[in-house]
């Protein structure tokens, strides 16, 4: 056996530029060209408002930021970690249970829970009302209450639905490890906790820190939540230097400051994926041992993992489903179900797109290989990092130039002004889509396809089929579980978006997440409860195939 | 000619050279085995055949057309030949029967459905035609895979270390049955392999190819074995006894007595290396012979491993097989000489 497994002419004397090279150069340009944009437009000359920017809200911007991302890092980590642990090494009431469920709050968008919380904790609301009538107190300054809506509600809220990311890499990882060193480590003198800290911790950092990175993008992305709560952070910063004070390079600005975040986190989850397989250095994969926790111990694991699901997701849908059946009449509307069709053009075309785009480049790096094809589709993978705001911006600069350029030729040509032909359009915002989600879709697609052998695609070939074929006969149908799933993912996260559809889509067109962030921004939440409901019901399918996964994930029971 | 014709094939990955100016014929009908150790290239040659990598250098011609040059790339799919994987390959998602079938497209469905069967009649495999793959033992897979690779009636055929996947009894049947398979289907056939006994067993030719991408001998199963050009090629059959001397007169003392070593320099550095099987043991009081002292023996089966050593007390061991139970009514009266067919005599190579 040598090192030529691969099926590609790498070792071609000249380099071809074929359809694959050239298709994926276009797609990672498309992708890029949004985030160069907002760079180009950061240092562009013009009514610099970067000085003033910087000696009046932007350390706020930049503190609000960096606290939040602290609060939130440290609070999924205490979650999904110890949610992990527990339930991968011990035994007590409910664990087969929490083993999924942990991961319920997963389908929840934190501005929906923001609304729910707010909508209960308020001064107005049943809690410090119930508080009021127990104590008799009549103002808010006879009592303290925590205020919702701050900074503190804000971590909250996004550690509550934010933590699964963490938990379920962490498991994966305290899945994977041998149970081998544990025993060493308990056998050594250890015991469970000391091998907990000093073994086991150790091993799933890199996920650990992958799970984390990926909480912290998710953090930066969010608007629903720190808009309604008026938490002034960079990505809120974007919408009003950009909305209210109209000046669109000073919003560029920030996203480029905020880019600088988003690197540093794209840099330390490319470092930890790089490290992440230690190597195993003993190949039993025996059952872990479950300790069983019995008595005070078993309740109180039980009363711990209980705590984020039913914070995160089961008291929030109860109230939701509460509302809306309550408010059924006006929770179902001609607006709700347009919004809902525009929900579904919306996502479901952004997942064709994405499956497809993804299929063409994960299929050309294998058949054609090379370092160029590889660079290319990792940078058309680029967008997931970069949060809503900041594309957005990009995407409005080159639809504008786009439309601009287009606009000026055909005036000068042909003596007709085709106006904004992308700008404000449905396109702009399945772009958009595109942009943040073609990861999803491309990783799914591409380690489907890496777990195929080469040999396939040999047999293939040697058995008289091309390319195409091959594709078409031998690697989709292996891939169709894959491919369902990348393109659920697309659709899951392209229903929940808010970011990038508020600010791109055309006038009073509504979708599912922005009719919810309009009517519950405004207090009714009964008329949003539905709307909020349908998000977190398309949510929870990505969340079920998820812990089917992850319980079978552990090497030493995969069967072929 | 009809067959398989490479010539002058040159290989490198990056700076690592795998193939250096490689030429193997194999005409219609005959079986040449690629003999090496693993990492040396061949089964890069048989992907070079196939198509499945490009040609660096050289050139692939099949039926007297090339399909492979500096100016021409015939695709793999467009180049009529069968291949069989080291793991199968067997499409997953697809039946026995329509693994069998995937490369007849040419054929109108019925026709390759009959095909096929006969195929799977040929390897015995009738009877599990609608079973996926993972539900077959891997000597049924590899059976599966044969048929798949024969059924489009290819102009060649590539097996690429067809046997390893298999255990060992199941092996030799495997190999019994495939031979015969191949040889009533008369098509060229060029295997790779790092078995030797394997090489032996199937190959009309053997080509033994070394770790620097060289072909160090190409020759019958029997010339390999009793004429090695190369020390390489001599010790592919496992353990020799080794002995350092100086040529003199056309010979070389050894402590077992003297080699014949025609064709060498006089005065030059040589090494003798005896098969096990080379060192003749004789323990009778009158037998003449090197003295050796018994260290211990080893019973394999149908072989018996003896160690020894010079009972003069020099240094090294001296491993002999023999085929009976070897138990000597002294342990002190073995006496031995060598057999000059499996005698070899190499120079020492710089830094042995």
């Amino acid at each position: 056996m040598t090192g030529g497994q691969s099926l590609s002419g790498r070792t071609r004397r000249h380099l071809k530029i074929d359809g694959w090279t050239l298709g994926t150069a276009a797609i990672s340009l498309a992708v890029m060209l949004p985030i160069l944009a907002v760079i180009l437009l950061a240092f562009s000359p013009g009514d610099d408002i970067w000085g003033h920017l910087s000696s009046t809200v932007l350390p706020l911007y930049v503190a609000n930021t960096v606290q939040l991302m602290i609060g939130v890092g440290c609070g999924t980590f205490l979650i999904g970690v110890g949610g992990a642990w527990l339930v991968t090494m011990y035994r007590f009431p409910g664990k087969a249970v929490f083993e999924w469920a942990l991961l319920l709050p997963m389908a929840m968008p934190a501005y929906v829970i923001a609304y729910v919380y707010t909508d209960i904790l308020e001064y107005a609301g049943p809690v410090q009302g119930a508080l009021r009538d127990l104590f008799g107190w009549t103002s808010v300054r006879q009592y303290w209450f925590p205020e919702i809506r701050s900074l503190g509600g804000a971590i909250s809220m996004m550690t509550l639905v934010l933590y699964p990311y963490v938990y379920l890499l962490s498991r994966a990882a305290f899945l994977e490890q041998s149970v081998g060193v544990l025993e060493a480590s308990r056998v050594l003198g250890r015991n469970q906790w000391q091998s907990f800290y000093s073994v086991a911790l150790p091993l799933a950092r890199p996920a650990i820190v992958i799970g984390i990175s990926l909480v912290l993008m998710e953090t930066l992305n969010d608007f629903g939540t720190v808009d309604f709560f008026a938490v002034y952070t960079l990505t809120l910063g974007i919408f009003d230097v950009w909305m209210n004070m109209s000046n669109i390079a000073g919003a560029a600005q920030l996203a480029s400051l905020m880019l600088l975040f988003v690197i540093a986190l794209v840099l330390v989850e490319r470092f930890s994926r790089h490290n992440k397989w230690f190597h195993q250095t003993t190949s039993t994969y025996k059952d872990l041992p479950g300790y069983e926790l019995v008595g005070m111990k078993g309740w109180l694991a039980l009363f711990v993992c209980s705590f984020p699901v039913l914070l995160g997701f089961i008291f929030p849908s109860g109230v939701l489903l509460t509302y809306a059946v309550t408010h059924f009449d006006r929770a179902v509307n001609a607006v709700v179900l347009e919004s809902a069709g525009n929900s579904l053009l919306l996502s479901g075309t952004a997942a064709v797109i994405a499956v497809l785009v993804a299929i063409f480049m994960a299929y050309g790096v294998r058949i054609k290989g090379g370092r160029a094809l590889k660079v290319l589709t990792r940078l058309a993978s680029m967008g997931y990092a970069v949060p809503g705001s900041v594309l957005a911006v990009g995407v409005i600069a080159v639809l504008a130039s786009l439309d601009n350029t287009i606009d000026d030729f055909m005036r000068q040509n042909f003596g007709f002004s085709t106006g904004l032909m992308f700008s404000g359009t449905i396109a702009a915002v399945i772009f958009a889509y595109l942009v943040r989600f073609l990861a999803l879709s491309f990783g799914t697609v591409e380690a489907s396809l890496t777990k195929i052998t080469p040999s396939m695609d040999g047999a293939a070939r040697t058995l008289g089929h091309g390319a195409f074929s091959t594709l078409r006969r031998v690697h989709m149908p292996l891939m169709r579980t894959s491919i369902l799933t990348a393109a659920m993912l697309v659709f899951v996260d392209g229903m929940k978006e808010l970011p990038l559809t508020i600010i791109l889509r055309p006038f009073n067109f509504q979708t599912l997440a922005t009719y919810v962030h309009q009517f519950a921004s405004d207090e009714q939440l009964g008329e949003a409860s539905l709307a909020a409901l349908t998000i977190v019901g398309t949510g929870i399918v990505p969340v079920i195939l998820l812990s089917y996964v992850i319980r079978k994930s552990r090497p030493g029971q995969e069967t072929r | 000619m009809k067959g398989l014709l490479i010539h002058g094939v040159c290989h490198a990955f990056g700076d690592n050279k795998v193939l250096d100016k490689v030429a193997v014929v194999v005409p219609a009908g005959e079986l040449v085995c690629l003999l090496g150790p693993s990492g040396c290239g061949k089964s890069t040659l048989l992907r070079i055949a196939a198509g499945l990598e490009v040609l660096q250098e050289g050139s692939v011609v099949i039926d007297e057309v090339t399909v492979a040059s500096n100016t021409v790339h015939v695709e793999p799919q467009d180049r009529r030949i069968g291949f069989m994987f080291q793991d199968y390959a067997l499409f997953p998602h697809l039946t026995v029967l329509d693994n069998v079938t995937f490369g007849m497209k040419y054929l109108p469905p019925e026709k390759a459905k009959a095909r096929a069967m006969d195929m799977l009649a040929q390897v015995g495999m009738t009877d599990q035609i609608s079973k996926p793959p993972h539900m077959l033992s891997g000597g049924q897979q590899q059976r599966v895979a044969l048929a798949r690779a024969l059924a489009p009636e290819p102009k060649l055929l590539l097996l690429d270390e067809p046997f390893s996947g298999l255990d060992t009894n199941m092996r030799a049947r495997i190999r019994e049955e495939t031979l015969g398979v191949l040889k009533e289907c008369g098509v060229a056939t060029l295997m790779v392999t790092h078995d030797p006994e394997e090489a032996m067993f199937m190959a009309d030719r053997i080509k033994i190819l070394g770790r620097d991408g060289k072909i160090l001998q190409a020759a019958r199963p029997h010339e390999i074995y009793y004429h090695p050009k190369h020390e390489f090629v001599a010790k592919l059959f496992g353990l020799m006894n080794r002995f350092d001397g100086v040529v003199d007169n056309a010979r070389v003392e050894t402590p077992l007595g003297s080699v014949a070593a025609p064709d060498m320099a006089e005065g030059l550095k040589v090494q003798v290396l005896i098969r096990p099987e080379g060192i003749v043991l004789a323990s009778s009081e009158n037998a003449n012979g090197t003295p050796l002292e018994l260290l211990s023996t080893h019973l394999l089966g149908h072989d018996n491993v003896v160690r020894l050593r010079l009972a003069s007390g020099q240094k090294g061991e001296i491993y002999v097989r023999v085929h009976h139970a070897f138990e000597p009514e002294l342990a002190m009266g073995i006496k031995a000489k060598i057999d000059p067919d499996y005698a070899f005599v190499f120079p020492v190579e710089a830094g042995q």
